[in-house]
């Protein structure tokens, strides 16, 4: 969403600027100073959004001690503090349990919930929109509440400290389930039509014609899911009893609370942890955005 | 892992077979912060592996504090102690806590530990009605950790830094920070820890021993607080707005600081050998029964009832933690941490001088110290006292009303203690 604003933004901002280069300046410097304040209000906010990121950056290349006293320049503490997160933490487990974990919930939710969606706005049904106002009503209920009845019911189902117990609740997603049945309505029911009368029954519509069609909205869902599932922090915490099923989320809360924390290696963590989902989000950046604005072509 | 072996533990033990004493040899234990409790836990199981017990095995597994105790709150309110750990650390202000809202989660130790042997004030936070809960561990016993370079460029010995009251400590603070141009101690504004410590030096705390607030018309706390408002609205402090940064003050930053005896490592990682000296800390003179030794944080050991072998438990606990010296010098030595258990001073480790602190015998001297404070009960809502005192320091900071604050102070604790 960010970078659509940003593109519009850019493009107005350069407009004048060509424009400028065309046609002669009517008032005094009034063309040329526009676009300068533009260009130095776009840098301030380009910088303070991108300045986290940097610090974080150059946090891996310092001792924690520099970090403290806000050294913002880069160190050469990358390899030591590398090292030193490789000594304190199993990474190619813990990544391993991130990766499987938000892996096989993105999967599982995106098919899941997006049957969901599909099913509530092309089925038609008495009950129909009472059942998604409870729904909806659903999503008021803070996470804190629900946790003492799940963690009953997944001691009662033996699955206390398994993926299972981690991936299970976040299948169903309510809001996921919002946002595909209101993607579903700009779906061109006449595809689906056209499908019936070529004899494909549901589930191949819904795999070959629903799915390929709603192809951005799946991107679009995939970088919501995927960042929350791999984001998650309570309830991996609360259901997850030994360090060797730990996620990088919960590792990095560990590695804090040390009562001398070690912020370079807390940084390489954070960095660690942070790349997989600006990955996917580049590499479904372009689906993103259309699946943001509602468009199907 | 643990909890498929703990399954087939109660499987195994269902079915009537009882499981062999290689498998039972296993303790599941819960802390944080590797290099301290952690590496304190795994020096204990090789203690207790040397003592004639090479089958032990030390299954120890991570987790922040709050995030145990978060945890132990969720699971035991949900009534199932599915793969919880024979043995969990918590902290001592959150002791009465657990102990008060989840009776019976935990084991009474009073018949199987000699709590004789162990700092008073450590024994009492863990009790309730008469029992005791808990294996003290980390002591937070406090010093005042100074500069003796700076505090000599200013005029003074070492003696003048003996015995002190907090109005002669904001005196020479003032003169130090002066003549060296270095503030005499950095705090944070929204962290009262300092004034915790100062109350719990005169024996008073924030609540009744039935649990009710005792704030308003509590001498004790109007007598700290005073001293406390006296050095916010003195010149010799430097404001920090965090942990971290509290941490990184002390190398180089500032003149002195008061807390826990833990923070000696941080001091050492500063690496000005020969600069800096420990003494009591001041004392709150108007309370009655003002002392010049407190704590500040700390921790101890509490066995779950739900833990599957407690003899093993209490074997483990009292070979190593409840008597073996040795083993204290060790953690001394490795993790600069100070046990509660008074007969470690006897050990080498605590007889030793250190350079770093100009040859002085620091540790006897914390050890000492360490009987000395003065026992409170902390109750169940230190932290929601805490956060109403913080929440009205800056006031008096700008020179408030004292009695205004802490009648403000108790209505906030108040509404949340409720």
């Amino acid at each position: 969403m960010t970078d659509v604003a940003a593109t519009e933004i850019d493009r107005e901002a350069a407009r004048p600027t060509s424009r400028a280069a065309v046609r002669p300046p009517r008032g005094p410097d009034r063309d040329r100073i526009g676009p300068v304040v533009t260009y130095v209000v776009l840098s301030l906010a380009a910088f303070l959004s991108v300045f986290p990121f940097f610090w974080m950056v150059v946090g891996t290349t310092n001792t924690s001690f520099d970090i403290v006293r806000g050294k913002s320049w880069f160190g050469d503490q990358l390899l030591v503090n590398i090292r030193n997160l490789a000594e304190q933490v199993d990474l190619p487990r813990v990544l391993f349990n991130s990766f499987y974990i938000a892996i096989i919930s993105t999967v599982a939710t995106l098919l899941v919930s997006s049957l969901a969606g599909y099913a509530f706005e092309i089925f038609r049904h008495k009950w129909r929109e009472r059942i998604f106002a409870a729904l909806l009503l659903m999503l008021s209920i803070p996470f804190a509440a629900l946790m003492v009845p799940l963690f009953v019911m997944m001691a009662g189902a033996g699955l206390i400290n398994t993926y299972a117990a981690i991936i299970l609740p976040t299948v169903a997603n309510i809001f996921v389930i919002f946002y595909f049945r209101q993607a579903t309505k700009a779906f061109p029911h006449e595809l689906r039509d056209a499908a019936k009368i070529d004899g494909l029954k549901e589930w191949q519509i819904f795999l070959r014609v629903y799915m390929p069609v709603m192809r951005s909205t799946y991107a679009a869902a995939t970088i919501i899911v995927f960042t929350l599932t791999w984001n998650n922090y309570l309830w991996p915490l609360i259901v997850l009893q030994t360090n060797d099923m730990k996620t990088m989320v919960l590792t990095i809360s560990s590695l804090n609370s040390a009562y001398t924390p070690d912020f370079g290696v807390i940084m390489v963590a954070t960095v660690i942890t942070t790349l997989p989902t600006l990955v996917i989000f580049f590499l479904l950046q372009r689906l993103f955005v259309q699946g943001m604005l509602g468009s199907v072509k | 892992m643990t909890t498929v072996f703990r399954r087939s533990l109660f499987a195994s033990t269902a079915v009537g077979l009882l499981a062999g004493p290689a498998l039972a040899q296993e303790l599941t234990v819960w802390a944080w912060d590797p290099n301290f409790n952690g590496a304190a836990m795994e020096a204990a199981a090789a203690a207790y592996q040397e003592a004639g017990h090479p089958d032990f095995v030390l299954d120890y597994q991570e987790f922040a504090r709050e995030e145990i105790e978060q945890k132990l709150q969720t699971q035991l309110a949900a009534g199932t102690m599915d793969g919880l750990p024979d043995i969990v650390l918590i902290e001592d202000y959150s002791a009465q806590k657990f102990l008060l809202s989840f009776p019976g989660a935990f084991q009474p130790l009073t018949d199987v530990i000699d709590y004789s042997g162990f700092a008073d004030y450590k024994v009492a936070l863990a009790t309730v009605d008469g029992e005791t809960y808990s294996m003290p561990f980390d002591s937070g016993v406090t010093g005042l950790f100074y500069r003796s370079d700076l505090i000599e460029q200013a005029g003074f010995t070492a003696e003048d830094m003996q015995d002190l009251t907090w109005d002669r400590f904001i005196e020479i603070g003032e003169a130090v920070t002066e003549a060296t141009g270095t503030p005499m101690i950095s705090l944070d504004i929204d962290d009262p820890g300092l004034f915790v410590v100062m109350l719990q030096s005169t024996g008073s705390w924030f609540f009744n021993e039935d649990g009710s607030l005792n704030i308003e018309g509590n001498e004790d706390f109007r007598a700290a607080l005073a001293d406390y408002q006296q050095i916010l609205q003195s010149d010799m402090w430097k404001p920090v707005n965090s942990w971290a940064e509290y941490q990184a003050s002390l190398a180089g930053d500032v003149a002195s600081t008061v807390t826990g005896v833990w923070i000696t490592g941080t001091i050492k990682a500063a690496e000005m050998p020969g600069q800096w000296a420990v003494a009591p800390i001041p004392r709150v003179e108007e309370a009655a029964n003002g002392t010049n030794y407190s704590n500040l944080g700390g921790s101890s050991w509490y066995v779950l009832n739900s833990s599957d072998d407690k003899e093993l438990v209490y074997d483990f606990l009292n070979t190593v933690w409840g008597s073996d010296v040795d083993f204290y010098q060790d953690i001394l030595v490795g993790q600069g941490a100070v046990g509660s258990l008074l007969a470690a001073r006897e050990g080498d480790a605590y007889q030793t001088s250190d350079d770093y602190f100009g040859g002085q015998p620091v540790w006897q001297d914390f050890s000492s110290w360490l009987g000395q404070v003065p026992a409170v009960d902390y109750g169940i809502f230190t932290y929601e006292v805490r956060s109403a005192i913080a929440s009205n320091l800056p006031a008096l900071a700008d020179g408030g009303d004292l009695d205004e604050a802490i009648g403000n102070i108790a209505a906030e604790a108040a509404v949340l203690t409720q």
